[in-house]
Formats: structure tokens, sequence, C-alpha cells
């Protein structure tokens, strides 16, 4: 680990300064600009943290073991002492390219897709100040900087949900998020904690160093794995906190694409990857891990079938490839996760840019019921979207095939998953990448194919976007089909992107698979694809919808409808009880507090009024106190016995 | 003793009825009865002397004093009250909490009754003499302040009830309209 | 025998309070008045007995209880007079004796 300072690779610790002083600007100064000047200014940034994190990973040499850059020192207290730095190294630097990468693309379209619109520029400065907080996380050297980023890309996701605040429903999303997000903060900072107990340092490069010496399947390594998946489970949507995302797409679709496909919600992605040397040394968080993104991927692809509403649908998708990825890095295979992460990113953010072509050309319409057909009226839109649904399915020779194939094969072979069920959570994984190829056909089929069945003003309006927002998605979709040579399976050709990750990510025993198993796998994943994609013709170019239409009323898709039910049952076990709880606490404090606090307020006019009845004129009373008191004297004087 | 308990009890009955009677002339009678009642107290108090000034001034005098006033003034039946009802009983209560209190105390501390020679040898009766030779000698000062007292008393008492000089100018009408006080003197 | 001096004691305490109570309770003046000359006579009573009972250690000064009291009746008789004067005058301009309607003793 080298301190030098400064170098080539350096550079990319500006990065997020770039994007925060863009955010600084556009904040302070954005209300006076005129239209395309904030957005400007906010993709400009971005490209130049962009540029700053190609020149560090060009210059990065490879199979290094990271750079250290400490700027001051963070905290001090007593035992802990946190520095402020940044640590570079070939994992973080992936993840810079790919969010300034994107979020550059996201930047420009926005600057077509947010036209018009009064808040804009506070759009750019929020989304600027998003890039940058992710950024600090992914960078970071220590857990508590890294939280930083993770509780600032947080807020920045609340900020941009609750974008359009004056719709209570969107407010309401944006605060749903927070609080969810919350749990998994909980999650995080006990994690923190328990960390510097065990090992006595929150220094990532340290722990990671450590953590091989450690006792295998400790207690200690395991709870500290299951807080960091709670935290993960909250910031990437997985079981039981996936609640927020399907209602995070009230935001504006370029937020959808950037925070909520490409680059927050793999957050605890690239958590459990940086810490991959503790779980390697806890099979039993490493087996929950997988097992929970495996649960989460299958239950969010079934709930997708049954949604109508096209952001939403991607939404689910998002929940069942983080799931994926979450898979990857519960059995081991970090590289597989993060180049899952990857290839995502191109094509995930591609559809969620698609859907929002789709719905500025439609103004404003999001129901895919709405929709068919406009594959002929918008050309770019529906030839890229189309390219994005092939390679979300693992079509072969697509960059989700190869990032997919990967994973399924890391779940299969797994050291860490050999007593937890490897092989079935394969299966699982299988079955749901059938079912994602299938929901993403009758995406597609419905939005862009198929006979119109769009309302007359939609029809009237309809056309295709304009450059600013076509260009980011023709560059989107050349990296859906080229991101997959990144990790070519390895007994078929160089891995690179293995390669590059080894030197940072924990070493995970794999069992070796003989050629003709590995060829198997990749002809089962290729058939799972087909099978998704030929399902999804059958039902709904073929059969025309009418089997989906009969099973529309029975309650397993209407489960499926609402999310599985688990918008419910948070209503039911935390919603309910939490209100009628506050109702009580207000009762207690309207009438007992208030109430009891205006009781002696008024008791001050009372003992006035007492006090003037002293004073009535009327002589008789007069001498009824005065004989009271001489009696009361009297009685005294006896009681004390003077009168002896 | 049965004669003191006889007189007690008339003392009693009178000051009762001076508390409680309706009519403002059965209660002065009241106080006569006491008054006299007391009389023969002194005298079984060897104060034969101011027995008989006890007599002559107040049951005398000044009952007749308040007599005269009640039947100028016309005072009316005491109207039964409604105005602060707690009034009476806590009056009474107080009152006859303070008088029982301190005759308690007083019972419970005995003293040896005087021997009647003993008595008789100082206050020989309590006569004019006796009482004379006190006031003359050692309360002298007392004596003549009181005496300038009765006279600020008299004169006081004259002018109040003397009428303005103005009044007296006006005709006959005005005079009547103005002192409804003079309805209450006309013959009954 | 002779009575106790404290038999008389206690009855002048008995008659004071009853005097007490008549001042307060009455709504006539007049009545109030008589009251008063109820209390003093009690105390009176008492002071003759206390006078006997100085016989016994006093000596002399036993008559002297009895000069007290002859000054307290000439006092006694001097106030009711002016009182009285008082009420009459009151009368003339309110018409009523009635000590609660006399409350505005400002006025």
């Amino acid at each position: 680990m080298t301190d030098a300072f400064p170098n080539a690779v350096s550079v990319v610790a500006l990065a997020p300064l770039v994007a925060l002083v863009g955010a600084l600007v556009n904040g302070l100064f954005g209300r006076g600009m005129r239209e395309p000047l904030a957005g400007v200014l906010a993709s400009a940034a971005v490209a130049v943290a962009f540029v700053l994190s190609f020149v560090a990973f060009v210059a990065y040499p490879a199979g290094g073991d990271g750079y250290r850059y400490v700027f001051a020192e963070f905290l001090s207290a007593g035992e802990l002492t946190v520095d402020l730095g940044f640590l570079i190294d070939q994992l973080s630097l992936v993840m810079c390219l790919v969010i300034t990468g994107v979020g550059f693309l996201i930047h420009v379209y926005s600057i077509g897709y947010m036209k018009g619109d009064p808040g804009h520029a506070r759009y750019f400065a929020q989304l600027n100040l998003f890039v940058a907080a992710m950024l600090v996380l992914v960078l970071a050297d220590s857990f508590p900087l890294m939280f930083v980023g993770w509780e600032g890309v947080g807020v920045c996701s609340f900020l941009l949900i609750g974008f359009w605040y004056e719709q209570r429903a969107n407010a309401d999303a944006a605060r749903k998020a927070f609080i969810v997000n919350r749990v998994g903060d909980v999650g995080f900072l006990v994690a923190m904690f328990l960390t510097f107990k065990v090992f006595g340092t929150l220094d990532v490069s340290a722990v990671r160093a450590a953590a091989p010496a450690m006792a295998y399947g400790a207690p200690a390594l395991t709870a500290i794995g299951l807080l960091l998946l709670v935290a993960a489970a909250g910031k990437s949507a997985q079981l039981p906190l996936q609640l927020w995302l399907p209602d995070a797409m009230a935001g504006p679709t370029p937020v959808s694409a950037l925070i909520h496909a490409a680059t927050m919600v793999t957050a605890g992605v690239y958590l459990i990857a940086r810490t991959g040397d503790v779980f390697a040394q806890a099979p039993a968080a490493a087996a929950t891990v997988a097992w929970v993104g495996v649960l989460t991927a299958l239950v969010a692809a079934v709930a997708a079938f049954a949604q109508t509403d096209i952001k939403r649908v991607l939404a689910y998708s998002t929940i069942s490839q983080v799931g994926f990825m979450v898979a990857a890095v519960g059995a081991g295979a970090y590289w597989a996760g993060v180049f899952h992460v990857v290839t995502h990113a191109f094509f995930k953010a591609l559809l969620f840019l698609g859907a929002g072509s789709v719905i500025h050309a439609l103004g404003g319409e999001q129901d895919v019921r709405r929709m068919g057909g406009l594959g002929k009226r918008m050309r770019v839109t529906g030839t890229t979207s189309l390219v994005a649904t092939l390679a979300i399915a693992g079509v072969p020779l697509l960059s989700g095939f190869f990032s997919k194939d990967a994973i399924l094969s890391g779940t299969l072979t797994s050291s860490l998953l050999a007593d937890s069920g490897g092989p079935v959570l394969f299966a699982l994984l299988l079955l749901t990448a059938v079912l994602t190829a299938a929901y993403m056909f009758r995406w597609y089929y419905l939005v862009f194919a198929g006979e119109e069945r769009l309302t007359a003003e939609a029809k009237a309006h309809v056309h295709e976007s304009p450059s600013v927002m076509t260009v980011p998605l023709v560059v989107l979709a050349v990296g859906s089909v080229l991101a997959g040579y990144l990790g070519i399976q390895a007994f078929i050709g160089r891995n690179l992107i293995a390669e590059w990750l080894a030197p940072v990510t924990a070493a995970v025993q794999f069992d070796h698979l003989s050629l003709g198993a590995e060829w198997a796998l990749v002809l089962a994943s290729a058939l799972a694809a087909a099978a998704g994609l030929g399902a999804g013709y059958w039902l709904y170019h073929v059969d025309k919808g009418r089997t989906v239409k009969r099973l529309e009323p029975t309650p397993a898709a209407v489960l499926a409808r609402s999310g599985m039910g688990f918008d419910a049952a948070a209503q039911a076990v935390l919603v309910r009880p939490g209100e009628s709880v506050a109702e009580g606490l207000a009762v207690l404090d309207r009438d007992l507090v208030d109430r009891g606090l205006a009781a002696p307020v008024a008791a001050v006019p009372l003992l006035g009024r007492l006090m003037t009845l002293w004073q009535t004129g009327y002589v008789r009373l007069y001498a009824l106190a005065m004989l009271a008191g001489a009696v009361a004297v009297a009685a005294v004087a006896l009681i004390a016995g003077v009168l002896r | 003793m049965i004669w003191f308990l006889i007189v007690a009890a008339l003392a009693l009955a009178g000051g009762v009825l001076v508390v409680t009677a309706r009519q403002p002339v059965h209660a002065a009678l009241g106080l006569v009865g006491t008054l006299l009642a007391v009389a023969v107290m002194y005298v079984m108090l060897d104060a034969h002397f101011l027995a008989a000034i006890q007599v002559i001034v107040y049951a005398g005098a000044v009952m007749v004093l308040f007599l005269f006033v009640i039947m100028l003034l016309n005072v009316e039946q005491q109207p039964p009250t409604t105005r602060w009802r707690w009034l009476r009983p806590t009056a009474w209560g107080l009152g006859l909490l303070g008088a029982v209190a301190v005759a308690g105390t007083v019972l419970s501390q005995r003293r040896p009754v005087p021997d009647q020679a003993a008595v008789d040898a100082v206050l020989q009766g309590g006569d004019a003499e006796r009482i004379g030779t006190v006031l003359f000698s050692e309360y002298l000062l007392a004596f003549h302040l009181v005496a300038v007292l009765l006279l600020t008393g008299v004169v006081a008492a004259v002018s109040l009830v003397q009428r303005d000089g103005e009044d007296r100018e006006r005709p006959a009408v005005a005079a009547f309209e103005e002192d409804p006080g003079m309805r209450a003197s006309e013959p009954a | 025998m002779s009575v106790p001096s404290e038999y008389f004691v206690a009855l002048s305490a008995v008659l004071f309070g009853l005097g007490a109570v008549g001042v307060v309770t009455r709504r006539s003046a007049i009545l109030v008045f008589l009251s008063i000359e109820m209390m003093l006579n009690a105390a009176n009573l008492a002071i003759v007995a206390f006078a006997r009972q100085w016989t016994v250690t006093g000596g002399v000064h036993a008559l002297e209880g009895q000069g007290a009291v002859f000054i307290v009746l000439a006092v006694a008789a001097a106030e009711v007079a002016v009182g009285l004067g008082i009420l009459v005058a009151i009368f003339r301009h309110r018409v009523t004796t009635d000590v609660d309607q006399l409350a505005e003793v400002r006025a």
C-alpha cells in the first residue's frame, strides 16, 4: 500500500470534490440560470469526474494492492482514531467509473427530460450532490467515512424521490424510502461498533488484513456479517426492506435510472464485496446473504409479472437483479457480483431512460395497458429498449448473459455455500432467470409491440425524444452489448474483470468444474433465457393475453400485484401499532400535559378572585373574621398552656 | 349554689333572647334580664355598690335609651338572611367554641374558694365608701378622665342629633322631602 | 358555701361568646349594639369575680377590680349614647339600619 501523494492515480480523489462544487454552484446560483445552463454545468462536473476516474484507472498498476491517501484526522476519541482518507484500489475504481460514466449519460439525458421544469436547477444540484456522496462512499478508507457517503446518498435519494413534493404521494414515498433506509443504517452502525470491538480499528484495509487471522466461524464475525447484511438490505432493497423501491418510482425517471438502478442500490453489494474477508471467515453469515439475495430475486420476479406501471415493473426487476448480485457476493464470488453491477448499470439505466422517453412522449402516461406498438413510432427508443430487454434476459453474447452465468456458476460451486444448499440456490436462481426473461418480454411487448392501446390525446402527442435524450440511450445500448466481454468465462477466454478485482477481494474456494459441466452451465443459462422469452411470446403474442387475463383475479395474481404482501404486512405489524402509540401519546400530551399545565394557569385569576372576597365592605364578615381570629388566639394560648 | 344556678340560667336565657329574638324589643328586654341577673351576681360577689350602679345606670338608663331609639327608628322585624347562609352556623360554632374553651380552661384550674370572713375583711361588702376610697386615691386620674369622657359623650350625642342650620330656613315641604327620617317620628 | 369564682368566669365566657355571635349574626345595627353591651357586661362580671378571688392573696388590690368595673360602666354608658346618636344620624340619611346595606364604608 503506497502512500505517495500525489500521483496520477490520486487525481480520482478530486472527483467527489468536483461533483460537490457542481452541486454548490447549481444550488446557490441555479435559480437565475437560463434553461440548459444548470444541466450543462452539472453534466460537465460529472464528465470531469469521469475523466479523473479514467485517468486514475489507466494509471493504476495492475495487480497493485491499493493506494491510501489520508487528508486529515477524522475523529480521535480514546482508543479510537479514524482518519479522513481515500482508499483507491481496483474495486473503488470500477465503481467510480460506473458511477461517473453512467451518471454522466444520465445527466445529459436529464437536460432533455427536465426541460421546462421550474425546479430543474435544484434537480441538478441534488443529482450532483448524489454523485459526490456516492463517490465518497466507494472511495472511503474507513467505515465512518463510508457511512458519511452512505447517509449522503440516502438523503439525496430522499430529496430526489420527493422532487415533486407538492404531491403528497411523492413526499410519502420519499419518507418511506428514508425510513426503511434508516433501518439498514442501524445495522451499519451496530456493525461498526462490533467491528471496533472485535478488530480494534475502523479502517477498511486494516480490518481486511486482520480478518483471515480470526477464528473461522466465530460468532462475533457472523454477527458483523449479519449486521452488514441488514445495512445492505436497506440500501439495496432486499428482503424484507425492499418496500421502498417500488414507491420510489415517484421521482423523475432519470433519478430512478441513476439511483435506483445503477448506483445507490448497488452500494450494499459494494459493502459486502469490500468486507468480503470478514464473510469468508463467517460462512453462516455468507450463506444468509446468499439466501436473502436468492429469495429476494425470486419474490421480486414474481411480483414484476403483475405490475401495470411501466416503471414499477422495472423497479421490481431491479430488486430482483440486485438479489442476483447479493447472492453472488454471498457465495463469495465477489467479482461476479461487481461484474453484474457493471452490466446491470448499463441495461437497467437504459431500460429506465427508455421508459422515461416513452413517458415523456406520451405526455405523462405510465400505465402499460394504455401503451403498445410504440416501437414503430419511436424507433430509437424502441430499438435500444429491445437491446436492453434481451441483455437482461440473458440472451447469449449480450452482457447480461455473461454476468448472470458467472453468478450461477458461483452459487453452484462455492465452498462457502457447500453446507447451505448451494445447488438449491443455483436452481432457484435459474428459475428466476427464466422468470426474468418472461416478465421483461411482457414489458417490452406491452409497451413497444402488439396493438396500439393509446388514448386519443397520447396518440396525438407521441413523438421520438430529442437527441439529447436518445444519444445517451444509444451509448448505453452499446455498453449493454459490449460490457459482457469484460467477464468472459475463464474456460473460454480471459476473464478481465475477475483478474482485475482479484487482489482486492477475498479469496474463496470454488469447486473446479469439468469442461463438460462448464459448457452445460452455459447451455442452461441460454436455455433459461430462451424459455423465458418463449413463454412470454406465447402468452402475449400467440395467446394474445387470454390466459393472462383469466389468471388475473386469482389470489396469487392479486398478491403479486401488491408486491407480495410486504406492504400490507408492514402496515399491520409496524405502521398501525406505531400510529396507535403515537395517538395514545398525543392524547396523553394533549389532555394530561396541556390541561395539567393550563390548570395552574387558571388558578392564578382564581386566587385573585379569592382575595377580592376579603374586601367586601361588609362589617359582619369583618366581625366574623375578628371573632375567628380571637378564638384562634385563645385556642393557641390554651393549647400552649399559657393560662396555667 | 342553687341560687347561682338559677340566676345563671336567667342570665343565659336573656342572652339567648338578645341573640335570637326576631323583634328588637324582645331582644332589648332580654338584655335587661341579663343585666339584672348580672346585678344579682354582683351581690353574690360582695360588690353591692356595683350591683346598685348596674341596675341604675345600665338596666335603667342605657336600656331605656335603647328602647327609645328602637321605637324612634321603628326598627323592623329582622328579615331572614338570604345572603351568606354559612355565616350564622359558622358564627355560632366559633362563638360557642371559644366560650367553651375558655370556660373549660378556667374550670379546670380551680383555686381555693376564699373564706367569707376573709372576703368581708377586705371588701367589706364593696360599699360606696370603699369604692370611693379607691377611686379618689389611686385612680384619681382615671376617674377624672372618665368624667371628661362622659362630657365628650354628651356633647357628641347632642351634636349628632342636631340638625343643620340650613334645614330650618327651607320651607316645610322641602324639609319633608329631604328628611325621610321625619316620617318615623310621626305618632304611630 | 360560696360559689367558686371559676363558675362566674365560665358564665362570663359563655355570655361573651353569645354576645360575639350576636354581633356577627344580627342584621340591624341596634341589635348589634345590644350584643356589644352584653359582651361588655360579661367582661365586667369576670372582673368582679376575679376581684373577689384576689382577696385571698392581694388584699387591697381586690377593691381595684371593682373600681375598674365602675369605670367600665361609665365608659359603656357614654359609648351607648354616642353610638345611638350615630345610628340616628345614619338613619336620617339612609332610612335603613341594615348593616349589610350600610356596607359602603367609604360613602
